[in-house]
């Protein structure tokens, strides 16, 4: 099996996220305006939404590779829910991060049962313990039959988690997301490309890790 | 054959009575911890009693729920039982409506020390309250018996069973306390109907997910 960096395609892709990344990094700090009660805090939105959807996506692929596992037992695709349960729950850490130091400032305390955080915290933790049936599922094949099964079950619960919070507590309010795309073009522009950069970046990675698994599969098989 | 198996669930249960047994014992024990860090307080509790009901119930289910399965893998009967020619969803609905009695009858039997210990005042409606107590008790076992189907057969099952349950019960706990809490305060249906349509949304896709899920969980 070949390298991963020798093929070009993937030396270009590495070598355009990590510039397009910077970019926009620097774009937040510098050319983003400032919004006159967040200030700095506000700039966190440019990374905590798209690490939110990155990590929502994830999540996604975890649940159709699941399927696609269970239906076709192709290997390729519970190498892909693996792949895409770690980046995912990467990600979603980084909003678990990101979203209260944010909170700190604006609401004056790190944790308020914001719905979309709560439901984000409660996948989390299902995650924790898919990556525990990974490790302590048992016989490898059984094992990936209930990662699969556990990954289509954790996702098609987020509306219901996510109504139930919301509803559960509806005085709580709900952090600047929704407003986003009202937000004037100076800060909705560089909000899409940075969007666009965490989703490029997602696919770079995914694409790495899903690679790793296969040559560690096959490093296994060959003991 | 869904009969036969339930048939086998409760013949199981009738003549070890472990379970209940357990799960009543374990049930009262959690009704006095909540009475010792109440301190008794009479506005604790009518704020939190809903809460501590279904407290009780989620770690109760999560015991009753590991048992049921752990008979299975005694002599690996679970083994036997896939190979049967039978439709492997049978069993998983089999045993949510047994798990769904057995949570009812330590229901049945934890209530009344429930409220004498805490001092609280029953519910004047009694069968709003108990209508919609079986309807979460309904929608518990559904996500209990899926969760122990994907968490059964792995090296730490006891473990990973409450990992997986809890966080993934959650809207249901919330859904059952603010229809207990609407019961107790006498509220109209339409202040918590929204909760009712939520626990009967997660008994739809539960059951679903676990009728079609199960066949590939029990697989050798």
């Amino acid at each position: 099996m070949t390298n991963y960096f020798q093929k070009r395609i993937n030396q270009w892709s590495l070598s355009v996220i990590i510039i397009l990344f910077i970019i926009n990094i620097l774009n937040i700090i510098y050319n983003t305006p400032m919004v006159p009660d967040q200030h700095w805090a506000q700039k966190i939105f440019y990374v905590h939404v798209p690490s939110a959807w990155v990590g929502f996506l994830s999540y996604f692929i975890v649940m159709i590779s699941g399927f696609m596992y269970l239906t076709s037992r192709d290997n390729r695709w519970d190498n892909i829910g693996l792949a895409a349960s770690e980046i995912g729950t990467f990600f979603i850490s980084l909003v678990l991060i990101t979203g209260p130091i944010w909170a700190t400032p604006i609401w004056g305390q790190p944790w308020v049962w914001e719905p979309r955080l709560v439901t984000t915290l409660i996948l989390f933790l299902i995650y924790i313990g898919y990556f525990m049936i990974r490790v302590y599922g048992g016989y490898i094949e059984r094992m990936k039959r209930n990662a699969a099964a556990l990954g289509i079950v954790a996702f098609i619960n987020v509306p219901i988690i996510f109504l139930s919070v919301q509803f559960w507590s509806p005085d709580i309010q709900s952090h600047p997301q929704v407003e986003m795309t009202e937000q004037p073009s100076e800060i909705l522009s560089p909000f899409i490309f940075s969007l666009i950069v965490f989703t490029m970046l997602y696919t770079v990675m995914i694409r790495y890790r899903v690679y790793v698994i296969h040559l560690n599969n096959g490093m296994n098989e060959d003991v | 054959m869904f009969f036969v198996l339930l048939k086998k669930e409760l013949f199981i249960e009738l003549r070890s009575k472990e379970l209940i047994l357990s799960m009543v014992v374990f049930g009262i024990a959690i009704v006095l911890a909540f009475s010792f860090s109440s301190n008794l307080s009479r506005t604790v509790v009518m704020d939190y009693a809903s809460g501590m009901f279904w407290i009780t119930v989620l770690f109760v289910s999560a015991l009753g729920v590991h048992r049921s399965f752990a008979y299975e893998k005694e002599y690996d009967a679970f083994s036997m039982l896939v190979t049967a020619p039978i439709d492997r969803g049978l069993i998983f609905l089999a045993k949510w409506v047994s798990g769904f009695i057995y949570l009812t009858l330590m229901e049945i039997l934890i209530i009344f020390p429930f409220f004498k210990f805490l001092m609280i005042d029953y519910p004047s409606n009694i069968l709003i309250a108990i209508s919609t107590t079986l309807l979460v008790n309904l929608g518990i076992m559904a996500v209990a018996n899926l969760v122990s189907g994907i968490a059964m057969r792995s090296n730490l099952s006891e473990i990973l069973l409450p990992i997986l349950f809890f966080p993934l019960v959650s809207p249901i706990i919330i859904a059952a306390t603010k229809i207990s809490t609407g019961v107790m305060l006498n509220e109209s249906y339409g202040v918590w109907e929204i909760w009712v349509l939520i626990v009967g949304s997660i008994i739809i896709i539960s059951g679903l997910a676990g009728y079609a899920l199960f066949d590939y969980l029990v697989e050798e």
